[in-house]
């Protein structure tokens, strides 16, 4: 005990304290005046007031809040910093528009995202229609499946959304590494296709309900829904979303 | 002012000129000389074409400059400028105003190689000549004046000399002398010599543009002041409060004042940086690899400090004890105000290539120095006040940049939705970097009419470009096709592509076809197709017929 001590110096502070008596004359004049009273109203109306703030959320559990339908079916309405959203479903199905609608949430709040598209098949002009502010959303095209994980791995520094379409044979390996970057930079990824790992949310497009055309004639109308599955810790959750 | 560090110097025993620097001199409020050749690019290029034995005298001449993916004129010669070139115009515009003329690429390095003729020329009139960039160089002179018997008989000397060392090719030399940097550079477009405290009165009819800000000069014609003389008759408060510290530099320049670098630090002495060189360096790219260490070492070595450097004397000695210098200036660019090390380093190669080439050495360089000579604050890159986004756009554009660096130019790129009839057609990629032109705005109506067969909203979200092979028929097995007038023959009942789920399917519903002629005036580019809208299962696709092949176009996905 005395050797374990001896390398060290303690400094011992003492705290001065000085006691001094109130007078008592003070007392009920402070009571009646100055101290608030018991008043039913004003605590009716804290009440109130708990109920409608919410409390403070901090930088890092930042939501990334997605408006419309699908935002409603998503935890909290909206999607995690940080986390990995798996999106799936076969073409035609809807995928690319959930997909937009996400980009879409991002750069409408005046933050980047951006696509990896391999195939170099985007439709601007839907993503544009959904609220997808171009000049915001950088697309990458043209990725060799060999660098795919490279390319994600940059973007994923730099955007707060990066939504890619994935390569045949991706490793699992590698998309858990992207997952972890992901939430090391607080970004959101997005991936289009079959993810070899586990995501925090996965969302099965199952298909349009499209309305407008007949055998002959019509056109397809505008305003049609995707039918969505999402599935996540938070959710159990089946709708539709348009 | 400096006393220990000038001490110090003398200390150690070195020559005449660095006992000069022994104060920061700022050209601010000097007299100044400035020689200006006009056309710099375009002499440069003929005299290198001269020496490669190809006469490019008399002949238009274009000097071209690639500025991210375009391809811009950065200097002409008189005669292309005669019929409407102009600088800054695409090359293939310029071009096409001027088919016969000659057109090469910028080459900085032999533009300071060619320069360094005039510069040796002013130079034996005044030690101090600075360069900022090839063509232009400015010396403060108050001593040589007297010597020479005033402003005037210098600059008429000097421009004799000047000539004289260019030869006889009649190059177009001009030569000002006025108070301060600013004001001598506009002197030396006109060739005159403004008399000291007459700056305000010579500066006053210039047009706003001269003061180097695109963007500046447009808001300051926009707000009535398009002369210099304009904005120096506002109170300096009211343009201070409305452009901030800015707004003190133009007030200045306006009045003829030339405000210089704000706050100058004396260069601490030991910043130095020199480097011996073993064995001595007789080509340039040796030196210059010396040169880009060298560069970086001092200007982080000034960051350690807070500083920053604006001028930088570069001194070279030779196997035969021969000893060269010269300084080169850096002012505002949109790489910042103050010197990078790459851009650092570039001066000193060219500098060390002019030397080199120009025969001024006769032996190996030795050893190379670098020496602040104009030292600031630095103040760093203000960002804005608000600075959120600004921060993000970097964090973006820096990872963008460097995925563009992986996988090439147009690998990253922004969409630009425009007109057009196929969904491939509606949209333009801007590569990362470049500046996207404003976004027409496509009301439908409009839109309809201007290109007729487009397919109103919604988009597809999945385009193919070229379409992918597919089999449309009919319930009979034949493959669907269209008239002359634009019509089917029969209802298409199947689809068949590797891109739809299961292969395809049958045909749930349909509508068209819409039939394009396109471009029939052009042989090559014409095109006759017939496309689709259809269901097939839930997938909703586009499907176009053109020579006989069906392809998927499209998904709506």
């Amino acid at each position: 005990m005395e050797r374990a001590i001896a390398g060290r110096t303690y400094v011992r502070y003492r705290r001065l304290v000085v006691a001094t008596p109130i007078s008592p004359n003070l007392v009920p004049a402070l009571r009646s005046d100055a101290l608030p009273r018991r008043d039913e109203q004003a605590r009716a109306q804290l009440r109130a007031a708990a109920t409608r703030a919410a409390p403070a959320v901090l930088a890092g559990d930042r939501l990334l809040v997605v408006a419309g339908p699908i935002g409603q079916l998503l935890p909290a309405g909206g999607i995690r910093r940080g986390s990995t959203v798996a999106l799936d479903g076969p073409p035609g199905t809807g995928s690319t528009t959930v997909a937009f609608l996400l980009a879409a949430a991002t750069t409408s709040v005046g933050e980047w995202a951006a696509v990896v598209d391999p195939d170099g098949t985007l439709g601007a002009r839907a993503a544009a229609e959904i609220g997808v502010a171009l000049e915001r959303c950088a697309i990458v095209r043209h990725v060799a499946p060999d660098r795919w994980a490279t390319v994600v791995g940059a973007l994923l520094d730099g955007v707060s959304l990066v939504a890619a379409a994935v390569p045949p044979g991706l490793r699992p390996g590698d998309a858990r590494r992207l997952t972890a970057r992901a939430r090391e930079r607080a970004t959101v990824l997005v991936t289009l296709g079959p993810w070899p790992v586990e995501a925090t949310l996965r969302i099965h497009a199952r298909g349009r309900n499209w309305s407008g055309l007949a055998p002959g004639g019509g056109l397809l109308a505008p305003g049609s829904s995707v039918d969505v599955r999402v599935e996540g810790k938070a959710v159990r959750a089946h709708a539709k979303a348009g | 002012m400096s006393g220990s560090g000038a001490d110090r110097r003398r200390g150690r025993g070195v020559d005449k000129r660095e006992a000069q620097r022994e104060r920061p001199v700022s050209m601010s409020d000097t007299r100044t000389g400035c020689v200006w050749c006009p056309d710099w690019p375009v002499i440069a290029a003929r005299r290198h074409a001269d020496a490669m034995g190809t006469d490019l005298r008399n002949r238009p001449l274009i000097v071209r400059e690639r500025v991210g993916s375009r391809d811009l004129v950065r200097a002409a010669s008189a005669e292309a400028r005669a019929v409407g070139v102009a600088r800054g115009m695409r090359r293939r515009e310029a071009e096409a105003r001027c088919p016969e003329a000659v057109c090469v690429d910028r080459d900085e390095a032999n533009e300071a190689r060619a320069f360094e003729v005039v510069a040796r020329a002013v130079e034996r009139f005044t030690p101090r000549v600075v360069l900022e960039r090839p063509g232009r160089c400015e010396f403060p002179t108050r001593g040589p004046s007297r010597y020479f018997g005033g402003d005037d008989a210098l600059a008429t000397q000097i421009r004799t000399a000047v000539a004289e060392a260019l030869g006889p090719d009649g190059v177009d030399v001009r030569i000002g002398i006025a108070d301060g940097v600013f004001v001598a550079r506009l002197a030396a477009r006109r060739s005159v010599v403004v008399p000291a405290g007459g700056s305000a009165e010579y500066v006053a009819p210039w047009p706003v543009s001269v003061l180097d800000d695109d963007d500046l000069a447009g808001l300051l014609v926009r707000l009535g002041l398009p002369t210099l003389g304009a904005v120096a008759a506002l109170a300096p408060d009211a343009v201070i409060a409305r452009f901030g510290s800015e707004g003190r530099r133009i007030h200045a320049l306006a009045r003829g004042i030339d405000p210089g670098p704000s706050v100058l630090v004396v260069p601490p002495p030991d910043l130095v940086e020199r480097t011996e060189l073993d064995p001595p360096a007789e080509r340039v790219d040796i030196a210059a690899f010396a040169a880009k260490e060298l560069a970086d070492r001092l200007l982080e070595r000034l960051a350690e400090r807070g500083l920053a450097c604006t001028r930088v004397l570069v001194e070279a000695e030779t196997e035969h004890g021969e000893r060269l210098a010269r300084c080169w200036r850096h002012t505002r660019s949109e790489l910042g105000d103050t010197l990078t090390p790459g851009v650092l380093a570039e001066r000193v190669r060219w500098q060390l290539d002019a030397w080199i080439t120009t025969g001024e050495t006769t032996a190996g360089i030795t050893s190379l120095t670098l020496i602040p000579d104009e030292v600031v604050p630095a103040d760093g890159r203000q960002l804005g006040f608000w600075g959120g986004d600004q921060v993000a756009h970097q964090r973006a554009d820096r990872a963008l940049a460097r995925v563009q660096g992986m996988l090439g130019y147009d690998a990253v790129a922004t969409a630009v939705v425009q007109g057009g009839r196929t969904p491939a057609e509606q949209v333009r990629w801007v590569p990362w970097g470049e500046t996207r032109e404003p976004e027409l705005l496509l009301a439908i109506g409009t839109e309809a009419a201007a290109w007729p067969g487009a397919l109103p909203p919604p988009f597809p979200a999945r385009v193919f470009d070229p379409p992918v092979p597919a089999e449309l028929v009919d319930a009979n097995g034949d493959a669907i096709a269209v008239n002359g007038r634009g019509e089917q023959l029969c209802a298409p009942a199947h689809v068949r592509c590797r891109v739809l789920p299961a292969g395809g399917g049958v045909v749930r519903a349909w509508a068209g076809p819409w039939a394009h002629d396109v471009r029939w005036w052009d042989v090559r580019a014409h095109r006759r197709c017939a496309r689709w809208q259809l269901i097939t299962g839930d997938i909703a696709c586009i499907v176009v017929v053109e020579g006989g092949r069906a392809g998927v176009e499209a998904i709506y996905d």
